[in-house]
């Protein structure tokens, strides 16, 4: 009987400390705004004060014996040394915020792990650790900008670390930016909103399309880049335009190292953002190069690759929804012969307005289709529903999980049917 | 493919539903106050914004009053008034979106620098005054002379359809 008491009496007091633990947060914020208006109320009234003693000050001294004054002197000086010690901290403050100092680096961190279990044959289940992810900006004069991105990704022999993006930016104006390094690929929206970030995504995982280390489009680009606004009044236009190496020897990669084919590629980016629908966005995307694949017999074939891709987003949170399409087009330069294989993917996401706006539903459909006759993509062929929930732990921190169901053709052997479900979990955070 | 597209079709309809129903105002929307004023340095070359126009500024979507001229924004720390009005009106966010919204921007790097806070009216007035370019947001109540104040959609502060309030 009396462990049953202590139990409801425990119960009681764990509840009432939940209970309890959101309201001191109302209570501060509500103190902070009281603080802070009665500082400006403060501050108004010194305003009034010293516009008073300004006026009056002339007069007094004027009307004042020379020796009287002398003699106040003193005074005087003690007095508006306080005054100016009063004034340091803000004065100092509105100095640090008013100086800008080149360079001046600023560090963010990205980072997630996450667990997976999944019932497609010989795989195991577990936790791993996703990407760390550190970005780097910094202003290196009033036009000039170096903004870079390192990842540092677990394998099973070890840890490696890729240069993502390492780019140095002059700003000419708004209209026109040129920037040299390594890029992510401006096709589509989700390579170049997202980048690597787990934590500002609200999935667990990019699209298949954009998959990095995929091969459906380009994710990294290494060249130059131009981009800016387009005058265009309230249909918010804006463009960007660069040229580069193109794919490498692999050609999920990049050539970093200098340009495998001797080839440049090229790539075009128009979008609008409409300024009556504040949220909305939509654009195209056209991508070229050649591809040089290089076979097991070390026999070099090459293709003309055309990339042609649009997309349409709407990203206030409550509806989120992204979509996008692409088309990759392939031609053997020796034969002639092309396919086009698309890849595209839809998401809905919706942030609910209760408990303070931390839950995010939401769903994705993806789908890849490659023809028989592709020759340089291999194993693509997709179509995969994820349903899934995002928490918000804090305004730097998520928690998400999802479950997934794939049909990948590819996977097709006599005795599995290519159908692939699981559960993934993920903690997200920025640092 | 045909499902395909009816799938893509009922994710496009179920957006537009969840827009329209839900619509819920939050008890920032139903605040009202005294009008915000936007007070520029005094050589920057604008005297009247629209309100997309003062978005674009405040999203980083311009970033240069001219070639010469970088826009320097200033936001008050939160909790402040003239905050709550710039992040309901103009951004339509909550504050962590706000906060998750300059992280991803110079993230993208579409910004070098977020917005400068400031924490008093004092500090803002003097940093607008000191820095060319400089645009900040105060109670129209406090405006002193030596700054620009900007009209609104044409309005200025007290104006009875003045949008910043």
């Amino acid at each position: 009987m009396n462990r049953q008491l202590l139990v409801i009496l425990l119960s009681f007091l764990a509840a009432g400390s939940a209970w309890g633990r959101s309201s001191p947060a109302d209570d501060q914020a509500e103190q902070v705004k009281a603080l802070l208006e009665r500082v400006e109320r403060l501050e108004q009234r010194v305003a009034e004060l010293e516009a008073k003693q300004g006026a009056s000050a002339t007069p007094l001294l004027t009307a004042a014996e020379k020796t009287t004054a002398q003699k106040s002197e003193p005074q005087g000086a003690t007095a508006s040394t306080a005054q100016a010690h009063d004034h340091m901290p803000q004065e100092q403050a509105v100095a640090q915020q008013a100086e800008v100092h080149y360079p001046s680096l600023q560090v963010r961190g990205f980072a997630d792990m996450d667990f997976s279990a999944t019932d497609e044959p010989r795989t195991t289940s577990g936790f791993n650790l996703g990407q760390l992810d550190l970005h780097l900006a910094s202003p290196l004069s009033r036009k000039i900008s170096y903004f870079g991105e390192m990842t540092f990704n677990a394998h099973p022999n070890g840890y490696t670390v890729e240069v993502e993006r390492s780019i140095i930016r002059y700003d000419y104006n708004d209209y026109f930016k040129l920037s040299f390094g390594r890029y992510h690929t401006p096709i589509g929206y989700w390579n170049t909103a997202f980048h690597h970030g787990a934590w500002l995504e609200t999935t667990i995982d990019r699209p298949e399309i954009v998959k990095v280390g995929g091969t459906f489009i380009p994710v990294h680009f290494v060249g130059f880049l131009a981009e800016g606004n387009i005058p265009s009044g309230g249909a918010g236009l804006s463009y960007s335009f660069g040229v580069g190496n193109g794919r490498g020897e692999i050609i999920s990669r990049p050539g970093d190292a200098g340009d495998f084919n001797n080839n440049r590629a090229w790539v075009a980016n128009v979008f609008a953002r409409p300024v009556k629908l504040y949220g909305l966005q939509f654009g195209a995307s056209v991508y070229r190069d050649k591809i040089t694949v290089v076979n097991a017999a070390m026999i070099k074939t090459d293709y003309r690759e055309w990339i042609t891709s649009a997309h349409v987003v709407w990203t206030k949170g409550a509806p989120e929804f992204l979509a996008e399409i692409a088309n990759v087009n392939h031609r053997q330069v020796l034969t002639n012969r092309t396919s086009n294989s698309q890849g595209f993917y839809t998401q809905l996401g919706y942030r609910l307005p209760w408990f303070e706006n931390t839950l995010k539903p939401y769903y994705r459909f993806e789908y890849i289709h490659t023809p028989r006759g592709e020759a340089v993509f291999s194993d693509l062929d997709l179509v995969e529903s994820i349903v899934g929930l995002r928490y918000d732990i804090s305004s730097y921190a998520a928690f998400k999980s999802e479950y997934r169901h794939a049909n990948r053709n590819v996977l097709q052997t006599p005795s599995f049917n290519g159908i692939v479900n699981g559960l993934f979990l993920q903690t997200s955070f920025t640092f | 493919m045909n499902a395909t597209y009816k799938r893509f079709v009922a994710i496009l309809g179920a957006t537009f539903w969840l827009s329209t129903i839900f619509q819920w105002p939050s008890a920032a929307q139903t605040a009202r106050g005294a009008d915000i004023a936007v007070v520029v340095h005094p050589d920057t070359p604008v005297d009247d914004l629209s309100l997309a126009e003062v978005r674009k500024v405040l999203l980083g979507e311009r970033q240069y009053w001219n070639s010469k001229l970088p826009v320097v924004l200033l936001i008050r720390a939160p909790v402040a008034r003239e905050r709550d009005v710039v992040l309901r009106v103009i951004y339509q966010m909550t504050e962590t979106q706000f906060k998750q919204f300059w992280v991803a921007k110079i993230f993208r790097a579409e910004a070098a620098t977020p917005p400068k806070i400031v924490y008093s009216n004092d500090m803002q007035y003097e940093l607008v005054a000191a820095m060319p370019g400089a645009i900040a947001f105060v109670d129209a109540r406090n405006v002193r002379p030596g700054l620009k104040v900007l009209r609104v959609d044409g309005h200025l502060p007290g104006d009875r359809d003045y949008p910043l309030r």
